[in-house]
């Protein structure tokens, strides 16, 4: 038996032969006793296959919406509350970067030809500090008198800037003394409830997300 | 069941529309896998992968034998599984027969219109014939799953595994030859009206 004769056997098993091929195999089937054998063997290996009991699926196989990665339809409003609190939080950081870097220039005092308003705020800060010791009892009655309030309001920095800038020339003033070298009684550039606001801002947004999120995921089912 | 039309929906991304043809193919596609891989969990699992991966290919489907596209998928699951359980082989959970070869006949699948005997000499002929596809090389066992289990027809066999006609008559004639000659060696486990003749060997 060779491959193509089995071919045709099995083809004609199967009635995918042409009709002048099957009619050609039909009659050396009737001459060969061999090609026949081989053919009932192929029959019965066939039948014996078709034969095999169709199982039932285990379990249903159907898909959930989860399995295909489909996710409910959102509002249309989804995008701009998802753009909202994208900015909002990107703000509330910035924020922070802007005051860091603030604090730092204003620390290391350099002021460039950008730092004008950062000048002009320190200025403005500055005169209350400045305004300070000119309010308090002369220093010169304080020198002459050392009480012991006195003393203890010259313990705090802004007496004692004011003291060795303004106790020599009283009528020196005030602009002359540098309020600048005193980071750390300055306000941040972006004001804490701005910073809040921002949070709070953020922090709405995403809730009201997660709430449109839940409902759609409600309706959906 | 209008296939077309739910073939329609699911391409437009109707999952319930899918789902009514998961229903209607489930048997065929768990009977393809489980004759490829020959273990019941495994073909559990190809038959899912398989119509997961159908529903997100349905937009390529155009037109022709439904069938024949979703065996498609099943054939690609089953590979995927195969390679799968070549890298990491798993031991069994069903007992063996004691010489180190799996009992498959779990009393679920038992049918109940058969005697206990008829059952068992049914789980006989069916553990050889799946004994005999399982010795068969991968590309003449799903051509032979396809066309002799799943009674399609040439067309759509070569069109489900995309190999040309010529060759898929030519693996069927080869995989129908193979499994005479592995179930002559279970001859007494045949019926009589399926007993295989002797003595004629292919060159």
């Amino acid at each position: 038996m060779n491959r193509r004769d089995l071919e045709l056997l099995s083809a004609y098993l199967d009635g995918e032969l042409k009709p002048a091929d099957s009619a050609r195999l039909e009659a050396r089937l009737n001459t060969d006793p061999e090609l026949a054998a081989v053919l009932n063997d192929l029959r019965a290996a066939r039948a014996l296959l078709r034969k095999l009991p169709t199982r039932k699926a285990p379990r249903n196989f159907t898909l959930t919406r989860k399995m295909v990665g489909q996710n409910p339809p959102l509002p249309r409003a989804y995008p701009a509350f998802r753009l909202a609190t994208l900015v909002a939080t990107l703000l509330f950081f910035f924020s922070f970067g802007v005051n860091f870097v603030g604090t730092q220039m204003a620390s290391s005092g350099q002021f460039g030809m950008g730092g004008g308003g950062a000048e002009a705020y320190s200025v403005q800060e500055a005169a209350p500090q400045l305004a300070a010791p000119t309010e308090e009892p002369p220093l010169s009655l304080a020198l002459a008198q050392p009480t012991e309030d006195a003393l203890r309001a010259m313990d705090t920095p802004s007496a004692k800037n004011g003291g060795e800038e303004t106790a020599p020339a009283e009528d020196q003033p005030p602009a002359v003394v540098e309020p600048l070298s005193q980071p750390q009684s300055r306000a941040p550039l972006v004001p804490s409830v701005w910073q809040i606001g921002l949070a709070a801002a953020a922090m709405v947004s995403a809730v009201l997300m997660g709430l449109m999120r839940q409902l759609a995921a409600r309706r959906w089912k | 069941m209008n296939e077309q039309a739910l073939i329609q929906d699911a391409q437009r991304g109707n999952l319930d529309a899918f789902n009514t043809l998961v229903l209607h193919y489930q048997d065929s596609v768990f009977n393809a896998a489980l004759r490829i891989l020959g273990d019941e969990d495994q073909a559990a699992d190809a038959a899912q992968e398989a119509f997961i991966s159908a529903f997100k290919s349905i937009a390529s489907f155009r037109g022709g034998s439904f069938k024949a596209w979703l065996m498609r998928t099943v054939t690609n699951a089953c590979y995927d599984e195969l390679r799968r359980k070549k890298r990491r082989p798993t031991t069994p959970l069903e007992p063996d027969t004691g010489d180190g070869e799996e009992m498959d006949s779990p009393k679920w699948l038992a049918d109940p219109a058969l005697t206990p005997d008829q059952q068992m000499e049914a789980d006989e002929v069916e553990h050889a014939i799946q004994h005999c596809l399982d010795n068969l090389p991968i590309e003449f066992k799903t051509v032979v799953v396809m066309a002799d289990i799943q009674g399609m027809d040439y067309t759509e066999v070569a069109s489900a595994i995309r190999v040309p006609l010529g060759t898929i008559k030519s693996r069927l004639a080869r995989a129908r030859l193979r499994l005479r000659e592995c179930l002559q060696g279970f001859a007494e486990l045949l019926p009589a009206n399926y007993r295989l003749e002797e003595g004629i060997k292919a060159r």
